[in-house]
């Protein structure tokens, strides 16, 4: 029989491997558009996704529905998860900030256009 | 026995927070309400009239007061590890020295700013808060014991530095310098948190000893026999590899240091001296943190401590030795033709792979930072990239710190000692050597090294003391920069086996490779002619004088290194115990 990776997936019922596999989905996505996007607010964007990839298994590795043994992450992984949304929003604050200063110094926000300093 | 109701466990919780957890955290309070005071300051009549300055230079002197303990250094030799808010931090010595580290530093860096006066009138209270802020974060950092505070550390740390380094406004560089700073720290940070949570999905949990003790548990060696097991093994790994990522970013470790050179060159002198200081060395102890949380078990270092020199001797020569001591010996003398010697016990792999990757990494870095400084013009991108080394440099100290910790814990705790040291001596070294870049840029409108011909003619005083500096940066010996640098060459040839060996050796070309560039500049500054583009330079009395303060231990010390090296002693006496 042929066997298809991750097939099993299908037949099982939902457990954390499933919410880790959406999740290492989200963060190869993040990680793809971190490296190919050259518009500053892109390569945000992609960081975006791959905290969330990370809070993804914070919360599926937590969930005592989904993994009720002695390996659960337990309340730890929901408050990762809490702690990390907040932490994030705090840092695109910033990144935003940042990215609009260099708009205005630049009149871009192509990361391609910071190539003033090098060597 | 008493019911355990919610009313117990919150009442436990509340009292063991107030009256345990929170004494300890004392500076960090003392940061914290300085940080509020200062923002709300303004919102009050006539708050605007103080000065922020002196609300930040009181600040930090009072948590560093705070942070000094209160019986004395001798009280850190019988000081026990003590975990607080139940287990979210870890409070020892080597907690304590490093938080009067960062706060010594956070005074002389507040003073530094107002000399050089990049903190105006008008957003001082910004600059001084990003700077307390991420003096608080790099604290949370040293003292991390839990993957959150690990990561929520790394951040506090990181995200006042980005606005840190973009904090000249309309500047091109500048804010392009803050940009690539945000770009890559913000990336790393999201790698190290998948990796964070692939390590806690497999160990079952977020507390590093809990962890260590499960992955003890998990017995990898048997794991390797098996497929399945050979998978958890490789997500282990791959966790642990991104887990680096996000270090590696905040040590500016090849392959992750892109950022520093650019944002260095973009940021003033004073965040450069910020950034290579204070952020490094938080860095450094937490990565010495994860080493050791990962690598040994409270377990295993009963073991570890049975077998000092001469407790291995007299279990050899007695006939009735423990079982104990028997499978230690077995496992010291199968691993004694091994290329790395870690040390028996479980978590001895984990170890192993934790020295490869380090020692490889460290090397690297090093050679890297030293040969790209070769070419460089302007002075700060050349001390961005002679950071670079150091922090290679400093990283071998782990690396040896963490293969000897399995083996012989003494010897461990004199590699950590060397990292202190070499982090306490760096802190006056790089200081000192930002200040005279700033203040020389306030004075001449230039960073270029080849502006600086001659300055031994019009500015002796800046001159000397920057000579003085690149000459300890590099190692020699009479400046304070050699010791820390035998220290941790002693302590790698300690460790032994060949990979060892091979940083050893790598660890002394560095050091010669090391000579040229940096007397460059010092002959550029003693012998060459000066620039006709360039007026007359004098610094002032007060910036002279702080450079005279900041630079004057870099010879103390070179001559008399003791009471500092008493000190790095008595931090780490109660290591890995």
């Amino acid at each position: 029989m042929l066997s298809i990776p991750f097939a099993n997936l299908l037949t099982e019922p939902v457990g954390v491997a499933h919410y880790v596999t959406v999740g290492a989905i989200l963060f190869i996505c993040g990680a793809l558009c971190m490296a190919t996007k050259r518009n500053a607010l892109g390569v945000l964007m992609g960081i975006e996704l791959v905290l969330n990839g990370a809070n993804l298994n914070f919360v599926a590795f937590g969930s005592r529905y989904l993994r009720d043994d002695a390996n659960s992450l337990g309340l730890d992984g929901q408050l990762m998860a809490l702690f990390v949304i907040v932490l994030a929003a705090a840092e695109a604050a910033v990144a935003l900030a940042i990215a609009l200063n260099f708009y205005n110094n630049h009149d871009s926000i192509d990361v391609d256009r910071a190539d003033q300093l090098r060597g | 026995m008493e019911p355990v109701t919610l009313q117990t466990t919150v009442n436990n919780l509340v009292d063991n927070t107030l009256y345990e957890s929170l004494p300890y955290f004392r500076p960090e309070l003392a940061l914290c309400g300085t940080i509020v005071l200062m923002l709300l300051v303004r919102v009050f009549k006539g708050g605007e009239l103080i000065p922020p300055f002196f609300i930040a230079l009181l600040g930090s002197i009072t948590a560093l007061i705070v942070a000094f303990p209160a019986e004395g250094f001798e009280s850190w030799m019988d000081m026990q590890r003590e975990e607080i808010f139940t287990g979210m931090l870890v409070y020892d010595s080597l907690t304590a020295f490093i938080r009067i580290f960062l706060l010594s530093f956070a005074v002389l860096f507040v003073i530094l700013s107002q000399l050089t006066g990049i903190a105006d009138a008008r957003d001082g209270q910004d600059y001084y808060a990003l700077v307390l802020g991420a003096t608080l974060g790099m604290c949370i950092m040293a003292s991390a014991n839990h993957m959150m505070m690990l990561f929520m550390g790394v951040e506090m740390a990181s995200v006042p530095s980005y606005v840190l380094a973009g904090i000249v406004k309309g500047r091109q560089r500048s804010s392009e310098a803050a940009l690539k700073y945000v770009i890559y720290g913000a990336g790393t940070a999201g790698v190290m948190l998948y990796g964070i949570s692939l390590l806690c999905g497999v160990l079952g949990a977020a507390h590093l000893p809990t962890m260590a003790t499960n992955l003890a548990a998990l017995d990898i060696p048997q794991l390797l026999t098996n497929a399945e097991g050979r998978l958890t093994v490789m997500v282990l790994v791959l966790g642990g590899l991104m887990l680096g990522v996000g270090l590696a970013f905040k040590l500016s470790a090849v392959p992750f240091h892109f950022w520093c050179p650019d944002v260095f060159e973009g940021a003033s002198a004073e965040v450069d001296a910020f950034l290579s200081v204070a952020s490094k060395a938080a860095a450094l102890v937490l990565l010495l943190r994860v080493g050791a949380g990962f690598g040994l078990t409270t377990a295993e270092d009963s073991i570890a401590a049975v077998v000092d020199h001469s407790a291995v001797i007299a279990a050899a020569s007695d006939e009735s030795t423990t079982p104990l001591q028997h499978a230690v010996l077995t496992a010291q003398t199968s691993v004694s033709g091994d290329s790395t010697p870690v040390g028996g016990g479980p978590l001895s792999p984990v170890r192993r792979f934790f020295v490869v990757v380090v020692s490889i990494m460290a090397i690297v870095t090093c050679t890297f930072g030293n040969l790209a400084a070769y070419g460089q013009t302007n002075i700060k991108r050349m001390l961005a990239y002679s950071t670079i080394a150091h922090a290679g440099f400093m990283m071998m100290a782990i690396a040896a710190a963490i293969a000897l910790a399995g083996r012989d814990v003494v010897e461990a705790r004199t590699a950590v000692s060397a990292l202190l040291l070499y982090i306490a001596l760096y802190l006056f070294m790089n200081l000192s050597a930002f200040a005279i870049v700033a203040f020389l840029r306030n004075e001449m409108h230039s960073e270029e090294i080849a502006d600086y011909g001659g300055l031994i003619r019009t500015s002796p005083l800046a001159a000397v003391m920057m000579t003085a500096v690149l000459v300890s940066l590099i190692g020699l010996p009479p400046l304070a920069g050699f010791w820390p640098k035998l220290r941790v060459l002693q302590s790698l040839y300690s460790a032994g086996g060949p990979l060892m060996t091979f940083v050893l050796v790598a660890a002394a070309f560095n050091t010669a490779i090391a000579l040229v560039y940096y007397l460059r500049v010092a002959k550029v500054m003693c012998i060459d002619p000066e620039p006709d583009t360039r007026g007359a330079v004098s610094l002032g009395f007060l910036p002279a004088a702080f450079v005279f303060v900041v630079s004057v231990p870099v010879l103390i010390f070179g001559i008399l290194p003791g009471s500092l090296a008493n000190l790095t002693d008595l931090a780490v006496s109660q290591l890995f115990s």
